[in-house]
């Protein structure tokens, strides 16, 4: 299949400061693409590249075979593109906006009634300036202008944020539409199940590099089961043979385990030994698998570099939001 | 590769319409954005309020000017004990020296050098010298403008456009009310003619230009709107401040040739009633200088916010 998005060994410094390394990925036509990660992580760095807004410091990115840079004129009418923190004049409406972010794209714009339709953007709405919009109009009006001009690649930063779950199901058909149509979808997330939704591979980015690129279904068989055990009062914690790995939790004389697929028998075998009163395992959910890539990479990691720090030092218990 | 198809609604059917659907008629979009020079509109529709109030605060105080130069009869004016004023207001009578602050044509420089008209000019130029570059960049809607097919060149073109059209708005609003009043003053007409009072508004826009030049280029690296304003006040203030020290002390009078207010001269403009094409030619070299600094700075610098 043809690449439409390409980069090789892309690398954004700031300084001192990484916020990309050396990113090697490769999108197909048609594919929706999620690129995940936690706030921090490089998701932005990378798609500013892909846009032309940034310069890399080392490496290359092709979008539809053309630099974001050199052949901004060329490649720029074929893409639609969402900022992750939408800014927009606050003076100006949301309609003077479509008109204006539309003559710049010197494209006709043959979806935006039809946008604005199922996005719920009301001529009245678009008669108001933007300083009076909530952040989930706002979100809308920049839906719009990304897809108005019927684009051949999206490139999407954060683009739930603020959309009400109505809305959300508006946009998750538009972005099925839009691959179904040929059209390429880059979704950049840090919510799993969004991704898990609307993508059929997925990125896993961290710290600015890339911590896997898996399909999303290959992703949720790979993650680990959730266990529940409850023993009876009095019992001792101290008797239960577990492994720090498998995070586990106590919240009264409940015990929860994250106990990866290949371990799963084995480890139940030993517990079930003790005097357990309940028991229950559950897939769990795409966080954990997240996790589980997270603590993979830092363990691969510190065995190339025993003396350097963690990536996941400092890792929150949940970095990433699993939004329902 | 083949060229996807294109979507009208798609696969799935959209939900029923809204009652008030978005038809974006003229009425929906109001004042309509123009096509054309998209980003050159943008920027003075967006300071429209900010540069008509300017433009009546020229011509209100130019007006005031005139208003208390015709309250001294000429006998008075050049009978007075300061014919000779200290050199050093020269700076302030806007002449290389020719014309004494003690004329007419004196009074009416000083009002085309007064720091209310150095203040108008530089807060025209401060305001969208930093809407060139620097404010987007700040505001972060540099991202939804420049992910179009718009060159980082076109950008500071109609920009540096916009700035040019509010300098001119500002500087044409100042020479227009001296020209009226001249006009309707039979004894500062017999001095003072219309064309030298243009000649006077093309050496007040060049000096704008000038301190623009490098604004231009300070908003083409900047990231905040803040850091513009301050070169311009600095620009501004500093240089006249070089003018009149080099004025007052002869030892470093040589650099006088580095301040814009040394080639800024609207008295002896409205004396001998042409623009002096050298000085001019100074003042907008610096300008083009600093358009081509702007736009190598731009062309190498990261958009993002």
């Amino acid at each position: 299949m043809t690449a439409v998005i390409e980069l090789a060994a892309l690398t954004k410094r700031y300084g001192a400061t990484v916020g990309i390394q050396e990113l090697d990925l490769r999108v197909e036509a048609g594919e929706v693409f999620g690129f995940l990660g936690p706030n921090g992580a490089g998701k932005t760095t990378t798609i500013r590249c892909l846009v032309g807004l940034l310069s890399p410091t080392a490496g290359t990115a092709r979008v539809l075979g053309l630099d974001p840079i050199a052949d901004h004129a060329r490649l720029t009418p074929r893409i639609g593109y969402l900022p992750g923190e939408l800014r927009l004049y606050g003076e100006l409406t949301g309609a003077q906006h479509l008109e204006l972010l539309g003559a710049l794209q010197g494209t006709p714009t043959p979806r935006r009634e039809e946008l604005c339709q199922r996005l719920e953007l009301t001529a009245r709405d678009l008669r108001r300036p933007v300083a009076q919009y909530s952040h989930g109009m706002k979100q809308k009006l920049g839906l719009v202008q990304a897809l108005q001009h019927d684009p051949e690649v999206v490139i999407l930063d954060e683009p739930t944020e603020g959309l009400d779950p109505l809305v959300q199901e508006t946009f998750f058909a538009l972005v099925s539409e839009t691959s179904e149509a040929g059209r390429t979808v880059f979704l950049s997330s840090h919510v799993l199940s969004e991704v898990q939704r609307a993508c059929r591979r997925v990125a896993i980015v961290r710290a600015g590099r890339l911590v896997a690129v898996e399909a999303v279904a290959a992703l949720r068989e790979a993650r680990a089961r959730r266990v529940r055990l409850s023993f009876p009062d009095g019992h001792d914690h101290g008797l239960v043979p577990m492994e720090a790995r498998w995070s586990p939790t106590w919240s009264g004389n409940e015990l929860r385990l994250l106990i990866p697929p290949a371990e799963l028998v084995a480890a139940l075998r030993r517990l079930l030994e003790l005097p357990v009163t309940d028991l229950a395992v559950e897939e769990a959910g795409l966080d954990e698998a997240f996790l589980a890539f997270y603590r993979q990479a830092e363990a691969e990691a510190a065995a190339r570099h025993p003396q350097a720090p963690a990536w996941g030092a400092g890792l929150p218990a949940n970095p990433v939001e699993h939004r329902r | 590769m083949s060229a996807p198809e294109p979507l009208r609604g798609g696969q799935a059917a959209p939900p029923a319409p809204p009652p008030d659907r978005p038809r974006l008629d003229a009425r929906t979009v109001g004042r309509p954005v123009r096509a054309r020079l998209a980003l050159y509109w943008l920027a003075l529709y967006r300071r429209r309020r900010m540069l008509l109030a300017l433009a009546l605060g020229m011509v209100a105080f130019e007006t005031l000017i005139i208003v208390i130069i015709r309250t001294i009869p000429p006998e008075e004016m050049f009978a007075g004990s300061i014919r000779q004023p200290p050199s050093a207001f020269r700076a302030f009578s806007g002449s290389s020296g020719a014309v004494s602050l003690a004329s007419y044509p004196g009074l009416l420089g000083a009002g085309l050098v007064h720091p209310f008209w150095i203040a108008m000019q530089l807060t025209v130029v401060g305001s969208f010298g930093a809407a060139a570059v620097a404010a987007d960049v700040e505001a972060g809607t540099i991202e939804l403008l420049m992910v179009r097919p718009v060159s980082r060149a076109r950008l500071l073109a109609e920009r540096t456009a916009a700035l040019v059209s509010g300098s001119l708005v500002v500087t044409a609003a100042a020479t227009v009310a001296v020209a009226a009043g001249v006009a309707a003053t039979p004894r500062l007409h017999e001095m003072v003619s219309l064309r030298a009072v243009a000649a006077a508004g093309v050496l007040g826009l060049g000096l704008a230009l000038c301190i623009a030049g490098p604004v231009l280029a300070v908003s083409a690296a900047g990231r905040h709107r803040g850091q513009v304003v301050g070169a311009t006040i600095a620009l501004g203030a500093g240089s006249f401040a070089i003018n009149f020290i080099a004025q007052a002390w002869p030892t470093v009078s040589f650099l006088a040739y580095l301040s814009p207010f040394h080639y800024y001269t609207p008295a002896d403009a409205l004396v001998s009633g042409t623009v002096p094409l050298g000085s001019l030619a100074v003042l907008l070299a610096v300008f083009v200088a600093g358009v081509a600094t702007a736009g190598w700075l731009l062309a190498r610098r990261d958009l993002a916010p």
